[in-house]
């Protein structure tokens, strides 16, 4: 087999398991798979009549399966009393308590109807099987969103189970324009994702873009958040994520109502909002519940804290050692007097610190959380403190990195934060080759790299370029009053922009 | 365009050397020149350099102020020699104060104002002072271990708040020379006694760009006034009812032209000034009060009269009132702009003083 015929990717087999149905072929699919479970029951003690239940263990709920499925076979005389004729209709339209019963007769949809929690009828002497609905439901219990923690707000948060989470979105959103669609990723996988849009407010082209590159994912299975992301947007190259998400329904909410376009995936426990926009990672779920006034200011110190943790080490790079005319007289003494003991270059030492800095952050971040902490403290402050008395490193130069690092943790969206510190490392590299003209280099290729993204045909820049031609909504770096806020600014097109009288 | 752009830019610095980007350089090694003093010199011309008080470290002791000097053709020469007299790299960027020689400035400030104003690292930013009576470097060793940027700073904080002689940066001293021709610069001598190692003596006056005099005690008073600063001062007055205290607060001056045809007929000076009762036995009220206020006039009128008496008499109109007067006739302000400095000598003057007490 050649090279290229052995990398091709192997076309999709439809139906999985063909052929038809019977006992003996479910038997021979689930072969070696301790789980599946088959039993065999005398209706109403008629050994004469015999059904065989089948069933994967784990998946369905022991508790349905005997109430609803054996108890009645096994108890109700009209089921040995009734003709054998009748026998398989008396089954499919009531003798079972179940929500829905279906008949099959292909082997496929019996095989992914019990891994899906069903369990399958077999009556002797037939090949097709009533398939009962008795899906465990067992799953983590709605709790708080840890990521994203409500001062002043519902507490609950999304949890791995998809139709928990949609549940909790139509609790809130009860109007039926809200829609639910639902594609399988994942070959072996199999794993559900549902899209979810107002019909009349989201822009019908982005549900369609997305559904499409849904649909056209082929990969193993929906594992990790990136499984869906980076093959979701339209550039992975760029460390600045295009996909917000939120564990909060009522962010979620919030953004459905803004006419952005909701995706859940089974097993992972969040929800994206699209298209995302540099903005949508500034917001936190408490924009909303605090007055307009604090909202604005705390939203100001977040778009200033990014300024910071991008700037501050290549802006101290760029004035120490190349324009020291720029800082202040009495600064300039004190950064003199402190460098004349240290060994290394300004340059090495911001960058060192920096790298220890974020090993520190890993460090605290893989640990458990007791251990965590006191890596931190040890890392921060008996090290830090210690690197300075020693004169390894100027106590500028720590206070310059730690500014930066603290203002980073304001960021709302953790994959932003990351972003930022990538960038903050170029930054500081070419602060470091060309002083401040460096610095404003990168900031210009940082704009650039910006202005050049885009998310569902929405520009990333969107709330600060006019590039589409439509006025959005209202303004980004400060929250207006509610009642001042009229206008939805999630996609490009909607058929209705106006949220509020 | 998109693909080609990173290697171009990348292909560009790299044939370039990075030969545009600047230079780095630690901080950890600089002596940083807070002070510089211009004397003429037989060699052409002596600079002289002070650091202030150095830090040894974060916890070390401080460091005597590093003093340098050198004697070159020029100042540039000037500077570079003082370069190879310190182990460390000395950086002229943080000099913001200028010490001038009355010798020096008797010959002419101009050439030093325009190193200040080319060089890269210096600039027009700096405290400008007149060394009346000695050298500047005579002015910077009165300073001793400790220097003299501390006095001075001292010295132009206090001027920002009324204490002090107004001060002049050499940029505001240049603009004056080159659009009024003459200017005023505070002056200072190595004191003689007392904690202060500087002592002010009034402000030396500029035309063209040569020192033409001093102006000290009453016209220097004058001068403040005319220039509009904050020229805060006690006046004393001896009333019948007991002597009173008057502080000046603010003065703020403006100069009228009269034109008879197109020259100059007249020159009118109105200075208003804001006081404020400082010391008295009986506040003084109605009467007394008036007659207080004219009293504070004619000392007012008076210091104007001397300041620019012995203005007009060097022909220096430093304070801009021909300029400022000017602009309400500006067509024939233009056709006397030239010839202003002989006009100012010439034309009858018309001083009102207005004196408010609070």
């Amino acid at each position: 087999m050649s090279r290229q015929e052995t990398n091709a990717p192997h076309p999709r087999k439809e139906p999985r398991l063909p052929g038809p149905l019977s006992l003996a072929r479910l038997e021979e699919v689930f072969s070696d798979c301790v789980d599946f479970s088959k039993r065999e029951v005398f209706l109403h003690g008629d050994s004469q009549r015999r059904a065989t239940v089948c069933y994967i263990d784990g998946q369905a709920r022991t508790e349905r399966l005997n109430d609803y499925v054996l108890r009645p076979l096994a108890q109700d005389p009209m089921l040995a009393s009734v003709p054998e004729g009748e026998l398989f209709a008396l089954l499919e339209r009531g003798a079972l308590y179940a929500q829905a019963a279906k008949r099959e007769t292909e082997v496929d949809p019996v095989a992914f109807a019990l891994i899906n929690g069903s369990c399958a009828l077999f009556l002797e002497g037939r090949d097709d099987c009533l398939v009962f609905p008795v899906a465990t439901e067992e799953k983590r219990s709605v709790g708080e969103p840890e990521n994203e923690p409500a001062l002043k707000g519902a507490r609950d948060s999304f949890v791995e189970s998809l139709r928990t989470n949609t549940s909790l979105v139509r609790r809130r959103l009860r109007a039926p324009e809200l829609k639910i669609r639902e594609h399988i990723v994942g070959r072996q996988s199999l794993t559900p994702v549902d899209v979810l849009w107002i019909d009349g407010i989201a822009d019908p082209d982005t549900v369609a873009l997305l559904s499409e590159r849904l649909d056209a994912i082929d990969i193993d299975g929906v594992e990790a958040a990136g499984n869906l992301e980076e093959y979701l947007v339209d550039s992975t190259r760029s460390p600045f994520p295009l996909l917000p998400f939120t564990q909060r329904p009522d962010r979620f909410c919030q953004g459905l109502l803004e006419g952005r376009v909701g995706l859940f995936a089974d097993g992972i426990p969040l929800g994206w909002l699209l298209p995302g926009t540099i903005d949508q990672f500034f917001k936190t779920g408490q924009d909303r519940a605090y007055h307009w006034l604090v909202a604005s200011a705390l939203s100001l110190i977040r778009w200033l804290c990014a300024l910071i943790t991008l700037l501050v080490p290549g802006l101290y790079i760029a004035l120490v050692t190349f324009h020291p005319e720029a800082i202040p007289p009495k600064l300039a003494l004190s950064i003199v007097a402190a460098k004349q003991e240290v060994p290394f270059s300004t340059i090495f030492e911001v960058l060192i610190m920096l790298l220890a800095f974020e090993v520190i952050q890993e460090a605290g971040l893989r640990l458990p959380g007791p251990i965590g902490a006191t890596v931190s403290i040890l890392g921060g402050l008996v090290v830090g403190n210690a690197a300075v008395e020693a004169h390894i490193v100027s106590p500028a130069v720590l206070i310059a990195v730690a500014i930066a690092g603290v203002a980073g943790y304001t960021m709302p969206s953790q994959d932003f934060g990351n972003a930022l510190r990538l960038w903050r490392f170029l930054l500081a590299i070419l602060a470091s080759v060309g002083g401040l003209t460096g610095l404003a280099l990168g900031c210009a290729g940082l704009i650039y790299h910006l202005a050049g993204l885009e998310s569902f045909g929405v520009p990333y820049l969107a709330p600060f370029t006019t590039g589409t031609r439509v006025p959005r909504g209202h303004p980004s770096l400060f929250r207006l009053p509610l009642p001042r806020m009229k206008w939805r600014d999630g996609p490009v097109r909607t058929q209705n922009r106006r949220n509020q009288r | 365009m998109k693909k080609h752009f990173t290697p171009l830019l990348t292909l560009c610095l790299l044939l370039s050397g990075c030969s545009g980007l600047p230079a780095a350089r630690e901080m950890g090694d600089m002596a940083l020149l807070r002070t510089l003093g211009v004397d003429p010199s037989p060699a052409g011309v002596a600079v002289t350099g002070s650091t202030g008080p150095r830090a040894r470290g974060l916890q070390g002791d401080g460091e005597p102020a590093l003093t340098l000097s050198a004697d070159r053709e020029s100042l540039s020469g000037a500077c570079l020699a003082m370069q190879s007299q310190s182990d460390s790299f000395v950086f002229f960027g943080y000099v913001d104060q200028l010490l001038i020689g009355e010798t020096l400035a008797e010959k002419g400030v101009r050439p030093v104002l325009d190193y200040f104003a080319r060089d890269a690292e210096l600039g027009l930013g700096a405290q400008l002072w007149l060394v009346r009576g000695a050298t500047a470097r005579d002015a910077l060793s009165a300073g001793g271990d400790e220097g003299i940027d501390t006095r001075l700073e001292t010295i132009q904080n206090d001027s920002k708040m009324g204490i002090a002689n107004l001060t002049r940066t050499a940029g505001a001293v240049y603009t004056d020379l080159l659009e009024l021709g003459s200017a005023y610069v505070p002056a200072l001598s190595p004191a003689e006694g007392g904690d202060a190692v500087l002592a002010e003596r009034g402000y030396g006056i500029l035309k063209g760009d040569t020192l033409t005099g001093f102006l000290e005690g009453e016209p220097a008073k004058g001068l403040e006034l005319l220039a509009g600063g904050p020229a805060s001062d006690i006046i004393e007055v001896e009333l019948p009812e007991g002597p009173v205290s008057v502080k000046v607060t603010s003065a703020h001056t403006k100069g009228r032209l009269a034109f008879q045809g197109d020259a100059p007929s007249g020159l009118t000076v109105t200075c208003k000034v804001e006081t404020r009762l400082s010391e008295y036995r009986e506040r003084p009220e109605g009467e007394v009060l008036e007659r207080l206020r004219v009293e504070v006039e004619r000392c007012e009128r008076r210091r104007i009269e001397t300041a620019l008496e012995q203005l007009r008499a060097w022909g220096a109109d430093c304070t801009g009132l021909g300029a400022g007067a000017g602009m309400f006739h500006p067509a024939r302000w233009q056709a006397v702009r030239a010839d202003w400095p002989e006009w100012f000598s010439q034309v009858p003057v018309e001083i009102q003083v207005e004196v408010k007490i609070r």
